[in-house]
């Protein structure tokens, strides 16, 4: 091989940092805006069911299959609500069953590891096993399923690219490297943002003061869904609560109402389960402020019901 | 200097009996279980000045709790001090950090003997007429408080940190092995959530004066200072279990000078000063010394207290307790004087509180904290809600399981959720939609109680000239439990926009109406 003079060195040096730079700022390659493609007719399935595991399997069926979501090997997170030191007929956390069957659907279609976690309100240990995630979690006998407690030392400070209410925060490390997410909230009542849904379960992948959030809490849900991509969101509708969210404890608040839905877009998917509370999408104004923001469809004669 | 099969014994005991209740203290804590599935305060359960605390309080003595400390001291008249030479793990630690510190051979002056039983009579004195300080001086308490406030933190804190490092910085071949190990460390020996105490310095350097005394006389907290050594050796003065031979022989006088406890003298063996460490029946160059049961012989020599030591002491117990109480009630000093959940009032908490510290070490939230001065002059180590720290946990019972002297009552689960610690008020100066227009409701939706004692109403606010609609926060003080997670969560930095007082708690009267101030 001919040995380059320092001349010809600088000179391609050069060049292949333009041409990388122009590559870079090209918008095609911006992964931020790929939601905004998504937002053309993105499906969304709704089932009814008092059989959970069937209810499960029906939904994510409509979808295409778990198969569709995740491949072999993925390492995928199943995000469910464990907010709360209640049990599961108070209706503040996501139903067990819910899990376990979307666990199972990720390990058909050949996850390599599936991870569960929240960052819980309550003490993380008493809401594990009060939800009765624990139990459910540990009864799939399975070594590939984790549920985990959040480590604190996992949480990083990243960058919200166009952020409205921050410009950063920190979000929890695993949950950014992971191959798959999937947001599994149950549909609640709350008294800030009113109902609290797919976005708002995101608030369990960060760290920090996140009470801070709830001073402009729709445009600092827009900014979360805009850093963590939810891959396929499942509201957990089987019973939902009407009141004193999002903490519950009284029976007379919880509605038993056998729904689930799941879609690959999490603004659908709440603008939907808004509906079961008796909700345009629009009044929802987390729902608004991530629809303006192109990151999903509210509007659900837009939105391809499969 | 040959040991014994008995000091091979004594040693084991000790060793095992340390043992168990560092196990039990790393079983204080909530593993996954609402009921705590071990006796985890067997150490003050065995304690007889727990005992005195419970028999001297108002109301009737605990003995499906305490039944323990009175099979001790039962054993202590039959055997003499075996507690303080085979179980005390404060004694355990003295004897195993001695080689440490160096073991003092100097013996001062015979005086000393008396501190004890005078400090005894005093602290009982005070708590017949109802300040009770024993737990300041017990030294289970000492041991179990020093674990819990000083060494299991910096433990954990040591722990965290080199967890950290080798997380933060990936070196080959070591980070893995150690990040593996972290859950089960997490899970099984160390606790969940680094523990954090006021007066952890404070009640450490306590700790290791008691060690360092060692430098100058072996076991010199246990012969000169423990009042419950006072206790156990006035059981054990006429003890069935006696030394043969009584006195120094002639010929030989080892024991005197080897004798960590000093009890064999040429007046005979104090049965009440012995603590049983049989070291005597190996280092006696002929075997001549042998422990065995025996009745009939004369009582033995004790430790001369001196009447008007002893007058002293109950003089100034006798004087202490009005002094104290006459101060201001400490709740009424202090507003935000608040104690766990099932607490009995201030008063009687205070002569039962033995200071174990048992309640903050098994608290899920990390809301106990030792009171310095904050309940009053004799209220130092007892437990007080702080919720800026932590909060009561909703469906948690733990503290009230762990109390040994039923300072804290246990309750069930509906009646814990009911017992009021007080009532949480907002500070409009601060609070973001009071203060600044801004929403929040953070304390709401954290409000545990199923009808929730924090709601919000739609007020307009007038903000840089205009109208605007917000939810503002308010307290239903018949809901409000006073748990304090609004004021743990409260996201306004420093001190929390709400904060709970000790009005209206359940342990307290209630009053019907607004106090008369005529009346």
């Amino acid at each position: 091989m001919k040995p380059i003079d320092r001349r010809t060195f600088i000179r391609s040096s050069i060049r292949t940092a333009v041409a990388t730079a122009a590559v870079g700022s090209l918008p095609v390659l911006d992964l931020l805006a790929l939601p905004a493609f998504a937002a053309e007719a993105p499906p969304l399935a709704v089932r009814k069911g008092t059989d959970i595991p069937v209810l499960v399997r029906q939904t994510i069926d409509a979808l295409g299959g778990m198969a569709r979501f995740v491949s072999r090997g993925d390492v995928v997170i199943v995000k469910p609500n464990i907010g709360w030191d209640r049990t599961v007929e108070l209706a503040a956390n996501t139903h067990p069953e819910v899990v376990t069957a979307l666990v199972e659907l990720c390990l058909e279609a050949g996850a390599a590891k599936v991870r569960i976690f929240d960052r819980t309100c309550n003490d993380e240990r008493r809401c594990y096993t009060q939800s009765g995630i624990r139990a459910a979690v540990e009864g799939l006998r399975s070594d590939k399923v984790f549920l985990e407690y959040m480590d604190r030392r996992a949480y990083r400070e990243l960058a919200i690219r166009g952020g409205v209410a921050f410009d950063n925060w920190e979000f929890y490390q695993p949950v950014i490297e992971a191959d798959r997410f999937i947001n599994v909230p149950i549909a609640k009542h709350h008294s800030i943002s009113k109902l609290t849904l797919g976005m708002k379960n995101l608030m369990g992948v960060i760290g920090g003061n996140r009470g801070r959030l709830h001073s402009s809490i729709a445009e600092s849900l827009a900014d979360l869904v805009s850093v963590v991509h939810s891959d396929l969101t499942v509201i957990d509708a089987t019973r939902i609560l009407v009141a004193n969210g999002p903490q519950g404890g009284r029976l007379e608040d919880v509605r038993q109402t056998d729904t689930l839905i799941a879609s690959p877009d999490i603004v659908a998917a709440d603008a939907y389960a808004a509906t079961l509370f008796g909700f345009d999408p629009s009044e929802i104004p987390t729902i608004t402020a991530a629809a303006r923001r192109g990151l999903g469809v509210m509007d659900l004669k837009r939105v391809r019901l499969v | 200097m040959k040991a014994s099969t008995w000091t091979y014994a004594r040693r084991t005991t000790q060793s095992l009996c340390l043992a168990l209740f560092l196990w039990l203290f790393l079983q204080t804590e909530y593993r996954g279980i609402d009921q705590l599935p071990y006796p985890v305060s067997l150490l003050f359960r065995l304690d007889p000045l727990a005992a005195l605390a419970d028999f001297l309080a108002p109301g009737p003595f605990g003995w499906g709790v305490l039944w323990p400390a009175l099979v001790v001291l039962l054993l202590t008249v039959v055997f003499g001090r075996f507690f303080c030479g085979w179980v005390c793990p404060l004694g355990t630690t003295l004897d195993g950090c001695g080689k440490l510190v160096g073991r003092g051979r100097r013996t001062y002056s015979p005086a000393w003997r008396r501190v004890k039983y005078h400090l005894l009579i005093a602290l009982s004195a005070a708590t017949l007429f109802g300040v009770q300080l024993l737990g300041l001086f017990d030294p289970l308490a000492i041991f179990l408080r020093s674990l819990t406030l000083a060494v299991y933190p910096a433990y954990n804190f040591g722990l965290n940190r080199l967890f950290d490092f080798f997380y933060e910085y990936q070196v080959p071949g070591l980070s893995p092995l150690v990040n593996a190990s972290y859950p089960v460390f997490r899970n099984h020996l160390m606790a969940f959530h680094q523990p954090i105490f006021a007066l952890g310095l404070f009640t450490l350097l306590i700790f290791l004066t008691i060690v360092l005394l060692e430098k100058v006389e072996r076991r010199f907290w246990c012969k000169n200072l423990c009042p419950l050594g006072a206790l156990l050796g006035l059981c054990a003065s006429r003890a069935i279990l006696q030394r043969t031979p009584q006195t120094l022989c002639a010929d030989c006088r080892s024991c005197g000078s080897l004798c960590r406890s000093g009890a064999v003298r040429d007046d005979g063996h104090r049965r009440s000063e012995c603590l049983l460490c049989m070291d005597c029946t190996g280092f006696c160059p002929d075997e001549r010394v042998s422990f065995g049961l025996r009745r009939g012989v004369d009582v033995g020599p004790v430790v001369d207290l001196q009447r008007r030591g002893v007058l002293t002491a109950l003089a100034s117990g006798v004087v202490l307790a009005p002094v104290v109480r006459i101060g201001p009630p400490a709740w009424q000093n202090n507003p935000y004087l608040l104690r766990p959940p099932g607490a009995v009032a201030e008063e009687e908490f205070l002569q039962r509180c033995v200071r174990c510290a048992e309640c903050m070490k098994v608290c899920i939230g990390l809301a106990l904290q030792p009171a310095l001065f904050q309940a009053g002059p004799v209220g130092l180590w007892t437990p007080l809600v702080v919720p800026r720290f932590g909060y009561c946990e909703y469906n948690c019972t733990l503290c009230g399981q762990v109390c040994p002297t039923g300072a804290i009552a246990p309750l069930d689960l509906p009646r814990k959720q009911k017992a009021v610690i007080g009532i949480a008020v907002f500070d409009k100066n601060r609070c973001l939609p009071f203060a600044k227009g801004i929403e929040c409701l953070v304390c709401e939706e954290h409000c545990p109680t199923g009808d929730k004692a924090i709601v919000f109403e739609d007020k307009d606010m007038l903000i840089d000239g205009e109208l605007r609609r917000l939810k503002f926060p308010r307290v239903v003080d018949r809901l409000c439990i006073g748990c304090g997670i609004c004021e743990t969560k409260c996201p306004v930095e420093g001190a929390s926009a709400i904060r709970v007082i000790n009005e209206g708690e359940s342990r307290r009267k209630r009053l019907d109406g607004p106090a008369d101030p005529y009346a």
